[in-house]
């Protein structure tokens, strides 16, 4: 199968070392958060270990130096959030920001937006939304209605956006929004830096089903925004987000955030498991080894300055599935009441009320399949 | 990949293209059989990177013969089932997907359909995860100098995983071939029902599974994690 070659895994420095500097750290710094919250761990909010882990050097560890960065290497920086993620440290307050934003400004910004930005987020503490999504533009993205007028002030915004996740505690969005006026699909389409203090702006809670609040609606009613806040090429901003999602789909959040539950059912069966739940331990353990591999590949990939779209693709369809599937072969196979309070109980529950969500956030399964197919030739 | 290990390859496919047609004695001339034997010995002095290329070349052309005990001897026959079936599902899928490229029903391509475009994306799923836990053993297995054992979690993992994958590959594979593909002119069965029979062969799913959970059970949870980012090649 062409273009699916396998990039090997290759970072540089001693990262036996970073692990281990990283599992001190996280040792003596991580609060003694419930096993619950370590489980969806990039969706814990809590700034003061943002803070810390930015200090400690960890955020904004890809970015220059002259940015308040680290200058380190991408794969550093995978091996580190993989161990965030696995030791299930509270990383969701700078986690988008980290992520997605910061290269993004990195890669497209102007020299102002990365000087104003990029310090704040290397330091954990400033914080960013992904203002994709909206009522009528969810799977077909290209139908973004959001409008942005160019005027001698700057851009006026009006529109909305919906299911932004950490929009409540976020500084900045990087919003797709359209700024052609009477353009189509994806054409006319770019990206705003907004900082989310701007007159004109509402944020609405939206409580998920778990009674969790992390998304939200966003309104613009005639928000000004500076001219500076455009990010890269105006009617550039649909290939500029294609990029970004590719960032989005493949890192090990796709097969880590259920982690806990895994870790979970191995503790609760002890070192002699029946043969049914050693069965399924390893039929978990192979899905995960592979998963991590395809991941690491991808990652690899990226650093290399390729975008692997198909393989993100296949990182996120296969991790989703993996995910989901986890907690629902877990309850086949546990004794365990649903109201239960010990760890792997609650955390059984929580995760099977969250899980229904891993294959819509970043793109829906059809969607990505879609891509894969793109991938093949089909289409 | 390596110039050598690109020159073997195109070597593999020259060789196992004959053998197609006369059997396994041109890959047993060429001198297959020496391909893990050092060079001080006479041999091609090659690492098990080098044979999940080429067994995978097998398990395209040639899955029916017995190159993977011609290569390699028998605690490896396990590692060596998992290239072989990587090859072949790589193969079914190109099958797949020139096939409903070509094939028209309703005035397009069968390709042009969602449904089908969707059937495919989740066998090539399953086929990039075999590759990745293919090219993870060999990475392993060649530190560990090929060394079984040492790669025992490595050799449960990858073939657990080829088996489970099994299912999936061989019957979208079918599917989107339509009655074509059950037919024994057609190229299709050359691949399938050996992967069929691999799936068995060297360990069958609950015997690696059993063999893995136990192993993680005695690691406990956190041991799993520290073991797996331990084992990085
Ligand atoms: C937890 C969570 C966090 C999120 N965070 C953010 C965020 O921070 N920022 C942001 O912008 N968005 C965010 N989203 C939104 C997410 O990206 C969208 O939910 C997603 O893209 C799907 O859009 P939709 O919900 O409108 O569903 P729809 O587009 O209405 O789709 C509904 C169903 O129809 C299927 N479907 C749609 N079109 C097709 C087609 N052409 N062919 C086949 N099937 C199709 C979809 O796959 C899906 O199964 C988040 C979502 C969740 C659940």
């Amino acid at each position: 199968m062409q273009g699916f070659a396998l990039y090997p895994f290759d970072p540089p420095g001693d990262i036996a070392s970073l692990r281990a500097d990283l599992r001190a750290w996280l040792a003596v710094n991580q609060p003694q958060s419930d096993v619950v919250a370590r489980a969806n761990c990039w969706a814990s909010f809590d700034p003061d270990f943002s803070c810390a882990l930015g200090a400690a050097g960890y955020v904004g560890m890809t970015l220059p130096a002259r940015y308040g960065g680290g200058d380190r290497h991408p794969l550093e920086r995978y091996v580190v959030i993989e161990e965030l993620l696995a030791a299930g440290a509270p990383v969701g307050a700078h986690w988008i920001a980290d992520r997605q934003t910061a290269p993004l400004i990195l890669r497209y910004g102007s020299e102002e937006q990365r000087e104003r930005y990029l310090p704040g987020i290397a330091r954990g503490e400033l914080y960013a939304c992904i203002g994709l999504s909206e009522p009528g533009a969810g799977s077909d993205l290209a139908a973004v209605r959001t409008m942005a007028r160019e005027t001698a002030d700057g851009w006026r915004i009006n529109g909305q956006k919906i299911w932004t996740t950490g929009a409540h505690f976020s500084h900045i969005m990087l919003a797709l929004v359209r700024t052609e006026e009477g353009s189509e699909r994806n054409v006319g389409l770019s990206q705003l830096l907004i900082d989310l203090d701007t007159p004109g702006i509402t944020i609405r809670p939206i409580i998920d089903m778990a009674g969790h609040h992390d998304f939200n609606e966003v309104f613009f009613d005639d928000a000004l925004v500076p001219h500076g806040a455009l990010v890269g090429e105006h009617g550039q901003g649909w290939k500029q987000v294609t990029a970004e999602l590719g960032l989005e789909r493949s890192g090990p959040e796709r097969y880590l955030s259920s982690h806990a539950l895994l870790v979970a059912l191995i503790d609760t069966a002890g070192p002699d498991p029946a043969p049914a739940i050693a069965t399924l331990i390893g039929e978990l353990t192979a899905e995960m080894w592979t998963l991590r591999q395809l991941s690491m590949s991808t990652a690899a990939k990226l650093a290399a300055g390729e975008d692997p779209m198909v393989e993100a693709s296949v990182v996120k369809e296969l991790g989703n599935a993996f995910e989901q599937d986890m907690p629902r072969r877990v309850q086949a196979i546990v004794t365990s009441g649903w109201d239960d309070e010990d760890d792997l109980a609650r955390l059984l529950r929580a995760l099977l009320i969250a899980s229904p969500s891993f294959s819509l956030r970043g793109g829906t399964r059809e969607v990505i399949r879609g891509i894969i197919a793109r991938g093949l030739g089909l289409r | 990949m390596s110039d050598a290990r690109a020159l073997l390859c195109d070597t593999a496919r020259a060789v196992f293209a004959e053998a197609e047609t006369v059997g396994i004695a041109p890959i047993e001339e060429a001198g297959f059989g020496l391909l893990l034997v050092a060079e001080e010995q006479g041999g091609f002095g090659g690492d098990w990177g080098d044979v999940n290329a080429v067994l995978q070349i097998a398990g395209m052309a040639v899955p029916d013969l017995p190159v993977a005990e011609l290569i390699a001897g028998e605690t490896l026959q396990p590692a060596a089932t998992v290239s072989l079936m990587a090859g072949a599902m790589d193969r079914a899928l190109t099958l797949s997907i020139d096939h409903v490229n070509t094939r028209q029903q309703f005035g397009r391509p069968l390709g042009k359909f969602q449904a089908v475009q969707q059937s495919l994306a989740v066998m090539a799923c399953e086929v990039r995860a075999v590759g990745a836990v293919a090219a993870a053993l060999a990475a392993r297995l060649d530190t560990a100098k090929l060394d079984a054992a040492a790669a025992g979690f490595e050799i449960a993992a990858a073939k657990l995983r080829a088996n489970r994958a099994v299912g999936v590959v061989t019957s979208i594979a079918h599917q989107v071939h339509g009655a074509i593909g059950f037919t024994a002119e057609y190229e299709l069965h050359r691949l399938t029902v050996p992967l069929m029979r691999w799936r068995g062969a060297h360990g069958n799913d609950d015997h690696w599974a059993q063999i893995l959970g136990r192993q993680v059970a005695a690691l406990g949870g956190r041991g799993l994690w520290d073991t797996m980012t331990a084992r990085d090649a």
